[in-house]
């Protein structure tokens, strides 16, 4: 009886057979593990290359607005694009400008109004754009091992339930078991330490963008009040 | 985001796929089979215990008498031996079949010398000699000589008468095995009585030997007899040839017919089951002794007194000789006074019942330890 028992228990000790032998549950969270894997890193990609684009346009953005380039060509070119941060920030302040104007604005602090809250409405897109999916990032890790240990109780509850039942202590009955019931620690781990890692690097590099973004739109904000100043000031002294 | 959440996908195949192939199946640990040891639990009173064996032979690890030559042939026997019926102790007396033996051994000793010595390989040629006037000091000693020469000439006379004759022979030969018959018993009778006395063997010997020498009367022959001689001396000291004789060919004295395979450790007699005295019987002991102890409270100097009385009784529960009394710690006359109070408490409770009679060997000797300091005052 002992033999045949330690034939069947040390058949097989691939990761495969570790999975195929695990229960219901355990291979539930085991799927459901992977799955949250699969997602962090196409989060990472994701992010990577965004994040890359982004700062890469900003940068060039950067360079062509203090070129001293007129503003109404930059802004003619750009209109028709589709935008991105500090771009995307530009453009909203631009087409609030244009709309003011082409309208005759009476009031300059009616005028500097708007465009800050149009620059603001178009920050806080950007900054959600960024830290897009960045949550369930931190979701994963901070759940990840508590999901992988769930699997490993329920793994090792079933295995002395097996020990139970088969009333042999012997190793090579037990150790399958805990070893199929690890595994599923293992693949939150696996899940989960890369997603805190990227969690951590892509919130840091948003903020960063976030910051940047801010920083041009005060700036921007600035420029076009010295403006506003310097084109009503005549209109204001014709009408007097 | 779909070409990442893709990414992303092939990526983790890629290592699902890798990690399933190289790290799949780890190298199983070779670990030698490890047998299911057979454990039992034996009480230890097993191993203190007196175990069956051998009183005389070494200690060993495990005790057991002296091996049998046969297998048991009586299904329950309980001692240890060579014999059929199964018996408690050796039927026959060691000392007497020994005597018998030494007696047996010299007469074959001193008539087979010649004989051996016909087969002794140094001197061949001057055994025959010895052989020869052998018979001759044998005659000069014993008058039946003459009987065996007499039959000798005795055929020449009759053959005359063919016809005759061979009905003489008949008797005739039947004449000569007599005389050579009565001969053979005759001088180790007579020998027989000088080899009691050990030391007085070569002393005959050697006045056979001259004897011998004169009625030859061959000089060169005398050399080769007296390397005879020492041959002979030597046979009679030592000859391997012999050892056969002196060897105790009977059976050491073993008296059950239980078989035993193991060599011989020490042991006791009999195996006493393991088993000690119990408590309840020991108590009964004590008790039996303790009801006719009677000590004197109000003595003085009982402190850390311990009177140690050791006996030795016989299956029947009475003391054999008297019991040895010995004390320590207290005064001297309260020890005194104690060590009679104890051995009188020992003589007057015997004989000692509920001793149970197949633990004897665990009973035999008892050592009693009477402590009269809860009489101290």
């Amino acid at each position: 009886m002992e033999q045949v028992a330690l034939e069947a228990a040390t058949h097989d000790v691939s990761l495969w057979a570790l999975f195929m032998q695990a229960g219901f549950i355990v291979k539930a969270v085991m799927i459901g593990l992977m799955f949250a894997s699969v997602w962090t890193w196409a989060i990472v990609i994701d992010k990577y290359i965004n994040f890359a684009k982004a700062k890469r346009q900003f940068d060039q953005f950067e360079q062509v607005f203090w070129s001293g380039q007129s503003l109404e060509e930059l802004y003619r070119t750009l209109a028709d694009r589709q935008n991105v941060g500090m771009a995307a920030i530009f453009v909203s302040a631009m087409r609030e400008w244009k709309k003011s104007f082409e309208r005759g604005a009476r009031s300059p602090i009616g005028l500097q109004m708007r465009i800050d809250r149009a620059m603001d409405v178009t920050l806080a897109r950007e900054a959600e754009g960024f830290e897009a999916r960045l949550g369930s990032l931190a979701t994963i890790g901070s759940a990840g091992p508590f999901i992988g240990l769930f699997g490993t109780v329920i793994g090792i509850m079933t295995s002395f339930q097996a020990i139970a039942g088969s009333k042999s202590t012997n190793l090579a009955v037990v150790a399958p078991g805990i070893a199929e019931a690890l595994l599923a620690t293992a693949i939150g781990l696996v899940a989960a330490i890369p997603a805190v890692i990227a969690y951590n690097k892509f919130m840091g590099d948003a903020g960063k963008l976030s910051a940047r973004m801010e920083g041009f739109a005060d700036e921007f904000s600035g420029i076009l009040s010295r403006q506003i100043d310097e084109k009503l000031q005549p209109r204001q002294q014709a009408a007097q | 985001m779909k070409t990442s959440l893709g990414t992303s996908f092939a990526l983790h195949s890629a290592a699902l796929a890798f990690a399933l192939v190289s790290i799949g199946a780890p190298a199983p640990m070779e670990v030698a089979p490890v047998e299911a040891l057979p454990v039992d639990i034996v009480p230890v009173e097993s191993i203190t215990q007196i175990q069956e064996g051998d009183k005389k032979a070494p200690k060993a690890e495990k005790s057991a008498p002296t091996p049998t030559k046969k297998p048991t042939n009586v299904p329950d026997a309980q001692n240890t031996g060579d014999n059929s019926v199964d018996l408690k102790s050796a039927p026959v007396p060691v000392e007497k079949p020994v005597k018998t033996e030494s007696a047996m051994a010299p007469p074959k000793v001193e008539k087979p010398m010649p004989e051996t010595a016909k087969e002794n390989n140094e001197v061949k040629d001057v055994v025959k000699e010895e052989t020869a006037p052998k018979p001759v000091e044998t005659a000069s000693l014993p008058p039946p000589k003459p009987e065996v020469q007499q039959p000798t000439p005795k055929p020449p006379e009759p053959t005359p008468a063919p016809t005759e004759a061979k009905t003489e022979d008949a008797p005739l030969p039947d004449s000569v095995p007599l005389p050579a018959a009565r001969p053979k018993p005759e001088p180790p009778k007579e020998q027989a009585k000088p080899v009691e006395k050990p030391p007085e063997k070569p002393v005959e010997k050697k006045p056979e030997t001259k004897t011998a020498e004169k009625t030859p009367e061959k000089k060169p022959a005398e050399k080769k007899q007296e390397t005879a001689k020492t041959t002979k001396a030597g046979d009679s000291k030592f000859n391997p040839d012999d050892i056969e004789n002196f060897l105790n060919k009977q059976d050491a004295p073993s008296s059950g017919a239980k078989s035993s395979t193991q060599t011989a450790s020490l042991g006791g007699k009999k195996t006493t089951g393991g088993q000690s005295l119990s408590m309840s019987e020991m108590d009964a002991l004590r008790g039996q002794i303790q009801n006719n102890w009677s000590t004197f409270a109000g003595i003085e100097g009982l402190q850390g007194m311990i009177i140690t009385v050791t006996f030795n009784l016989d299956e029947g529960g009475n003391i054999v000789g008297s019991p040895k009394v010995s004390s320590t710690g207290g005064s001297d006359t309260a020890r005194r006074t104690m060590e009679a109070s104890a051995r009188r408490a020992v003589l007057k409770s015997q004989p000692f019942q509920g001793l149970p009679a197949d633990k004897y060997d665990t009973w035999s000797e008892v050592v009693v330890n009477f402590d009269p300091s809860e009489f101290a005052l």
